[in-house]
């Protein structure tokens, strides 16, 4: 388990020994950013919420199998990209997913202080530039510029070759300036 | 290096990601290209932009609702998962597999009742009653039956006895059953053993009624019955019967001849005395029934028998006959020529005349096959037939 940091090496020890707080703890440390991945690639809310609970569900499920090689957040992002990418290329959608219905659904709905922001105008744009983005593209910048994972993370969690995810993501950003020319200073 | 060449990098130049030379390649572009600096300022920006997002935040209560589906279900809620779910599949499953049961239940209760009746009836063990003349009389006066009367379709008891219902059946179907039932009134009360088969026939057409048969049948049949009741009721005054059906309700109906008044006993009815059980009856199977009963009536006709009278029996006929006790041996004979040929009673030692009562069923390959081995195993007369080289199979 070289690639675990400290933390990360003790949850695992205790998820694999079965101490039902572990799991909890795993929950509580990493739900923001799964969901958050799942949000970007999906575009609902309650799409993404469901995925993100079949993550921890797999991970719980699986946590046996994972082999330490790899950070445990690298494996959380491996496992939620790709049931969002295989839901996307199925079509088992069966909430819609439309980039504009996102969009006026995270900008007029109800939301906590955090969300309050994705009201403005910047906000928005950059919201739906990246859901404009295709999907194999968009889960790289997510993965890189939103979440922060390193060129080698990303490779390892889309079972990538590094050039390919150098270059999607330099596409992706390119996209992205474009669409967001208008409030680059 | 190109402006193509150097904007293609920097992306790699914003994460750090170029090699040395690369890098100074680059740099040495930029130093001499305002756009690609331009450019490349412009990049970095939308990238800063990116990595301002505020990260998203997963709903209230994402945990507890993540815990709660990972906590083990209750057992009655996995059994009910297991049993029903996915219902779309496993009801329509359930629903045929119950019907398939229900089927085969009624198949094996049919089968079970046939061979009952049939071996009850025509061993003795049984009164005549449930003989299998009788039998099938006694259903197609079953309707009527319940009409006069809600007796039959009580459950079978001890005190529940055939006289009674002899005497009901005779009524409304005169004939050959009245003849058997008028000669076995004075039986004792019947066991809940004896009885039981009776009642669930009962049952069963009832369920039949109830299925599907029309309205117009059962006020026929009720109409018929009445008819045949007055026709009895005459019939029994003149025979010195009346009394004893007047003075005997449906439910006090035990009473065996013995405890029937006097007038009763000193005169039973003519017919009585013209019937009695029959010396051989068994069981003829054969592929077609039609058939067989065109070659029994040649058969009949060559051998001077005489035939007494015909009912309808489940999936057959029933013929008497009576025939002299030398042309007994090529009337079994000429049966085991028409068919399978299985006698269940058939006393050692024969009288100068024999009434036959034989039962004419079709039989399926498998299970002629099956009943002939056994007959084969158990019957002397099938071993009279394979010495005359009768063709059974």
């Amino acid at each position: 388990m070289e690639g675990l940091t400290g933390d990360d090496a003790s949850l695992v020890d205790r998820l694999r020994r079965g101490d039902p707080r572990a799991f909890e703890d795993l929950v509580i440390a990493y739900q923001h950013r799964v969901f958050g991945v799942a949000l970007r690639m999906l575009g609902s809310r309650a799409e993404a919420e469901e995925l993100a609970q079949e993550v921890f569900l797999r991970v719980h499920r699986a946590i046996g199998e994972f082999r330490g090689e790899a950070k445990l957040s690298t494996w959380l992002y491996a496992i939620a990209s790709r049931l969002c990418l295989n839901r996307l290329a199925t079509g088992e959608r069966r909430m819609a997913r439309q980039g504009e219905e996102t969009l006026t659904r995270l900008a007029s709905r109800e939301v906590g202080p955090a969300e309050e922001m994705e009201r403005n105008e910047l906000e928005t744009a950059l919201h739906r530039a990246i859901a404009e983005l295709g999907e194999e593209r968009r889960i790289v910048v997510v993965l890189r510029d939103l979440e922060g994972l390193s060129y080698e993370e990303i490779a390892t969690a889309l079972e990538l070759e590094l050039g390919t995810v150098r270059s999607r993501l330099h596409r992706a950003r390119m996209d992205l300036r474009e669409k967001l020319e208008r409030f680059l200073p | 290096m190109t402006c193509h060449d150097a904007r293609e990098q920097f992306s790699a130049l914003v994460d750090d990601a170029l090699t040395p030379s690369e890098r100074a390649a680059l740099d040495a572009h930029l130093a001499t290209c305002a756009d690609c600096r331009r450019e490349l300022q412009r990049f970095r920006d939308t990238v800063a932009l990116l990595r301002a997002v505020e990260p998203l935040r997963a709903p209230a209560g994402f945990v507890d609702h993540l815990l709660e589906a990972t906590r083990p279900d209750p057992w009655y809620r996995r059994l009910l998962r297991g049993l029903f779910l996915p219902w779309p599949i496993k009801l329509p499953m359930e629903a045929a597999a119950i019907v398939l049961v229900g089927i085969g239940v009624a198949l094996v209760y049919r089968a079970t009742l046939d061979t009952r009746q049939f071996a009850g009836g025509l061993s003795g063990e049984r009164p005549a009653a449930e003989s299998p003349v009788t039998e099938s009389l006694g259903r197609r006066a079953a309707a009527p039956a319940r009409e006069l009367s809600a007796r039959r379709d009580l459950p079978p008891t001890g005190e529940q006895d055939k006289p009674g219902e002899q005497s009901k059946l005779k009524d409304q179907a005169p004939g050959l059953a009245e003849t058997y039932q008028a000669k076995e009134a004075p039986e004792p009360p019947k066991s809940p053993a004896t009885i039981a088969p009776r009642s669930l026939d009962a049952a069963v057409e009832k369920k039949h009624e109830e299925r599907g048969e029309t309205q117009a049948a059962k006020q026929a049949a009720k109409t018929d019955a009445a008819d045949a009741t007055r026709a009895a009721l005459e019939r029994a005054r003149t025979s010195g019967e009346a009394e004893s059906l007047r003075s005997r309700p449906a439910p006090a109906a035990p009473r065996s001849q013995a405890d029937a008044p006097p007038g009763a006993r000193s005169a039973p009815p003519v017919a009585a005395l013209r019937f009695a059980p029959p010396t051989v009856s068994g069981r003829l199977i054969v592929s077609d029934v039609d058939a067989a009963l065109r070659g029994l009536a040649e058969v009949v006709t060559r051998l001077g028998v005489v035939e007494n009278g015909r009912a309808d029996a489940s999936g057959g006929q029933i013929v008497e006959l009576s025939v002299s006790r030398d042309a007994y041996p090529e009337l079994t004979r000429e049966l085991a020529r028409l068919g399978r040929w299985q006698p269940s009673k058939e006393p050692a030692e024969l009288p100068a005349q024999l009434r036959v009562v034989l039962q004419i069923t079709r039989g399926s390959p498998r299970r002629r096959r099956r009943n002939f081995r056994r007959s084969l195993r158990s019957n002397s007369i099938a071993a009279d037939i394979r010495k005359t080289g009768g063709t059974t199979s």
